[in-house]
């Protein structure tokens, strides 16, 4: 039982206070989709969920991250030990360049320093969980660039799931892809949820509607920082929205 | 055969955007302007034959002044006042950047027609011992410098090259407090006069009679100044590589230090190569510093931890004031054999950058 | 919305701890090389600074404006005026010859070269700056000085009525005009890679704007070249000129060393160089001679270090990309 959620969080970048009071719960084996207009800071608070905000210099943050019931930005927690449970997937398509299409798969348990008992079977059980395993099992041993750009990111998901991890989350993980790209990667995510919590930003509706079972609206109103408008259950928010700004925008009016 | 004879070449260029670059476009005037900048010289030349006057003279006084007009008189042509002032420029940057290419010509060319007559077998093979600036070049030879070198350098590169990148990687993968002093610092360094550095270590070990004239002084001298050079460079490389990819190792849950060794320093490596080797380069001639804490030697000397060690630049240095002949061309073949090394690093350091560019190319 | 309370929010600290052993060993070592060169500079000035200290104290202010040199050993007299003043003025010279070629080279791979002879110009830049100063002092002696020295005899004939031109010895040998010709010679790579950066960074959509206005190059240059990387060059000139304060071997070759200011006659054969003095002087020096020479080490060291400060904080300024 794995549960991830977010209570107040606050962002700032050196003084500019960029988040504000975000809740959010993301339960278990479900997807959740972040939407809005560019930004609002989805992109931030969704790398607050595995430490990866840290990591920007004049990043500051304020609240909790509970995983399992735990803060993950406890003194005493290690975020390498968060990043291997709350795996990450990036909008452009990052396959290490130095290293072949299986290597890439493995590289995590190499970075991570883990052993893996049978590597081959990771590498084509990782390939089909992100259906690709039949287009690429021929050529393990090609460079990872050599694939094509709906291909890399789905080898990156590959990447990810060789970690095993319990939360997945997808930073627009198809706004550098083709239409087809992209719906393969949506199939992927419906197959996935049943094994693992999905947290997915995307900037496209149909999108949202298509892969989510919640959906939390952000927006970031004349130079405030970016606020939850409205959050609920993806057909609620996309047909019922209580909210007028968020009305709007599912509407296509603004954004 | 036949069809490329049918096919006439076609008079007018091939049709280009035209807003691309238009600054690389070559205008009618600029045509006509390089056609005289190309054919007046050769004009000069002969009457600067036929009236006996010296070539750099013809150059100044007769091929800039001849060229000048005629470039006024084209540009003003083609474009009126505008075209005149445009031609003045021109042809003054192509004046100035073909005197850089003539002194650069200069000088490889000396050195290699010289260097290559004094070249031999025995010549980079035996060493000093016995031998005096009037010698014959039949005997003797600069085999010990360029083992000094070599041993020199390899010393001063072991240290500075951990050194360097641990410091580009300082300034590249953390968030460390003293980044811009450090990188100021090492600007700096990078201005140190090379005697300079010499004299500091003659000063903290010699001078304080710690050690007598020893090859690893030497090699020490030259730490500070290669230190600037592979740490700019391989803080560049560093640079280079998208912060995606160390993103995407840290979200797997790699530690910091597995994704650099795992993924940015692969991402960087021929970057990394090329600092070093540009690094080599800079010190590889060195020689006031040398001259300060080695100084020079006559025979073979393999241990860098006891006496004096001969270098190729010092070698070069001890025979260049001499009148004799013989020694003189000494000091070309050690020019010659210095520009051989310096040629070798540079062409694998260019080799290693075109096949990355060439690369990123590629699968782009 | 509910009632917005000003009450400030908890930032919490986020320092990002290396939490494994080989992170933070890998952390560690990274800083403690970066922090090496500050202890490498602060090392350089101390041991030059001790070395040097009996030289200034014995020798006082007059060691910078006096110009005498007597290493007898009872009554060491120690001046490196004319040293000082010679490395200034070949420098300025060298800048002044470098500058138009640098400017010029950068000028033509950027905006006139197509892509081939843009990088071959750029190879060769690069070759330039590789050249060893012994080479290029093997050079400057036997190939280039008798040449030169033909051309400021004749700028002597032609223009010598005009005071820093006149040549009372005869000899047109070893003048710092010479020197200052090697001087351009291994700045203009320097020179000419900064500046070349500087243009290549320039906003292209700028200067395709000022020539579909019907500007020409020259106006394009003036107007809008210059404004905009006037002071990137200026750093980039610095950067030669702090080389070329510290330029040793080559100069030693070329270079009459003498002991009497030779104010601006460049043709004439005098002239000085702290540097060249400094490894012209070292081998025959005596112990308190050489505390004389160190404290011409610290000397250098602080000008060069002081004009290459001023040149990267106005070359930094200049490329505001580069962060």
């Amino acid at each position: 039982m794995t549960q991830l959620s977010a209570q107040d969080i606050n962002v700032w970048f050196g003084q500019r206070h960029v988040l504000k009071d975000v809740n959010l719960l993301f339960p278990e084996r479900e997807v959740t989709a972040l939407i809005g207009p560019s930004g609002c800071g989805k992109s931030t608070f969704i790398r607050t969920l595995n430490r990866m905000h840290e990591l920007i210099p004049s990043a500051g943050l304020g609240g909790k991250v509970l995983l399992d019931g735990v803060d993950i930005y406890e003194p005493s927690v290690d975020p390498v030990g968060v990043r291997l449970r709350v795996g990450m997937v990036f909008q452009k398509p990052n396959p290490f360049p130095t290293m072949s299409i299986k290597d890439n798969v493995l590289s995590g348990l190499k970075l991570a320093s883990r052993k893996h008992a049978d590597p081959n079977g990771l590498v084509e059980t990782s390939l089909r969980r992100a259906s690709m395993w039949n287009e690429v099992k021929d050529r393990l041993g090609d460079p990872a660039l050599s694939l094509s750009g709906g291909q890399q990111q789905r080898l990156c998901i590959a990447r990810s799931l060789a970690m095993d991890p319990d939360v997945l989350l997808m930073d627009e993980p198809c706004s550098a892809l083709d239409p087809g790209s992209t719906r393969r990667i949506e199939e992927t995510i419906l197959e996935l949820k049943e094994e693992m919590t999905i947290v997915i930003v995307t900037h496209n509706m149909q999108q949202a509607q298509r892969v989510s079972s919640q959906t939390a609206f952000f927006l970031a109103e004349d130079g405030n920082p970016g606020q939850v408008v409205e959050f609920g259950s993806t057909d609620q928010v996309f047909n019922q929205p209580v909210d007028l700004r968020t009305n709007d925008y599912v509407n296509g009016h603004f954004g | 055969m036949e069809k490329v004879a049918a096919m006439p070449i076609d008079p007018t260029p091939v049709a280009r955007p035209k807003n691309a670059e238009p600054w690389k476009q070559i205008s009618l005037s600029g045509i006509v302007t390089i056609v005289l900048a190309s054919t007046v010289p050769l004009a000069t030349g002969l009457l600067a034959m036929v009236l006996g006057l010296r070539f750099e003279l013809a150059l100044l006084f007769v091929f800039l002044p001849v060229q000048l007009l005629l470039g006024v008189l084209a540009g003003r042509r083609f474009s009126g006042k505008r075209g005149q002032a445009d031609a003045i420029l021109q042809i003054f940057v192509i004046f100035f950047a073909m005197s850089v290419v003539v002194l650069l010509v200069s000088v490889v060319w000396s050195v290699v027609e010289r260097g290559s007559a004094a070249l031999s077998w025995q010549f980079i093979t035996q060493n000093n011992v016995y031998i005096s600036g009037q010698t014959s070049l039949e005997y003797g030879g600069l085999g010990h410098a360029i083992i000094g070198t070599l041993l020199i350098v390899l010393l001063s590169t072991i240290v500075t090259v951990p050194l360097g990148i641990a410091t580009a990687v300082y300034l590249t993968e953390t968030t460390g407090k003293t980044r811009s002093t450090v990188r100021t610092l090492i600007q700096a360094l990078s201005g140190l006069p090379s005697v300079v550095a010499g004299l500091f270590i003659y000063a903290m070990f010699i001078a304080s009679g710690l050690t007598q004239y020893v090859g690893w002084a030497g090699s020490l001298a030259l730490i500070p100044l290669m230190l600037p050079t592979v740490t700019r460079v391989a803080e560049e490389s560093l640079l280079l590589v998208p912060q995606e990819l160390r993103n995407g190792a840290l979200a797997l849950g790699s530690s910091a230090w597995k994704a650099f060794w795992l993924v940015t320093m692969p991402a960087a490596k021929s970057g990394l190569i090329t600092a070093v080797l540009l690094g080599v380069a800079r010190i590889i001639g060195e020689t006031a510093p040398l001259l300060v804490t080695t100084f020079a030697a006559n025979n073979t000397n393999l241990n860098l931890f006891d006496g004096s060690i001969a270098t190729l630049p010092t070698y070069l240095y001890t025979f260049i004031a001499s009148n004799f002949d013989t020694a003189v061309q000494r000091a070309w073949g050690a020019a010659f054999v210095i520009l051989i090394l310096v040629a070798i690093l540079f062409i694998a350091a260019r080799v290693l950058s075109r096949k990355k560019t060439a690369k990123k190319a590629g699968k782009k | 919305m509910a009632e917005t309370q000003p009450a400030p929010i908890e930032r919490r600290s986020l320092r990002a701890k290396p939490f494994s052993k080989a992170d933070r060993a890998f952390f560690k070592s990274a800083t403690w090389a970066a922090n090496s060169s500050i202890v490498l500079v602060s090392l350089i000035f101390i041991f030059l600074m001790w070395r040097s200290w009996p030289a200034f104290e014995s020798q006082g202010v007059d060691y910078i404006f006096g110009s005498t040199w007597d290493n007898n050993p009872e009554n060491l007299v120690m001046q490196i005026g004319p040293m000082l003043w010679g490395s200034i003025l070949v420098s300025t010279i060298g800048v002044v010859l470098a500058v138009p070629m640098a400017i010029s080279l950068a000028y033509f791979i950027v905006f006139m070269a197509n892509d081939r002879f843009g990088k071959i110009a750029t190879v060769m830049v690069d070759l330039l700056a590789a050249l060893p100063s012994v080479v290029l002092g093997l050079w400057g002696l036997l190939i280039f000085s008798p040449v030169a020295a033909g051309w400021a005899e004749m700028i002597y004939q032609g223009l010598g009525f005009i005071p820093i031109f006149d040549n009372s010895s005869g000899n047109f040998l070893r003048s710092p005009f010479i020197a200052g010709w090697v001087v351009a010679v291994m700045i203009v790579p320097i020179i000419a890679s900064v500046t070349r950066e500087i243009f290549s960074q320039l906003d292209r959509d700028l200067i395709s704007a000022s020539l579909a206005l019907g500007a020409g190059r020259w106006s394009t240059f003036r107007r809008v070249i210059l404004p905009t990387s006037g002071g990137g060059i200026v750093g980039g000139v610095l950067l030669g000129l702090g080389r070329a304060l510290g330029e040793t071997v080559a100069i030693f070759f070329v270079l009459n060393l003498v002991f009497e200011v030779n104010w601006f006659n460049i043709l004439e054969d005098q002239g000085g160089s702290v540097a060249s003095m400094i490894l012209a002087k070292f081998g025959e020096a005596g112990q308190d001679e050489v505390a004389g020479l160190m404290a011409a080490g610290v000397v250098l060291f602080v000008v060069t270090l002081f004009v290459n400060m001023i040149a990267s904080f106005i070359v930094a300024k200049a490329q505001p990309w580069r962060k």
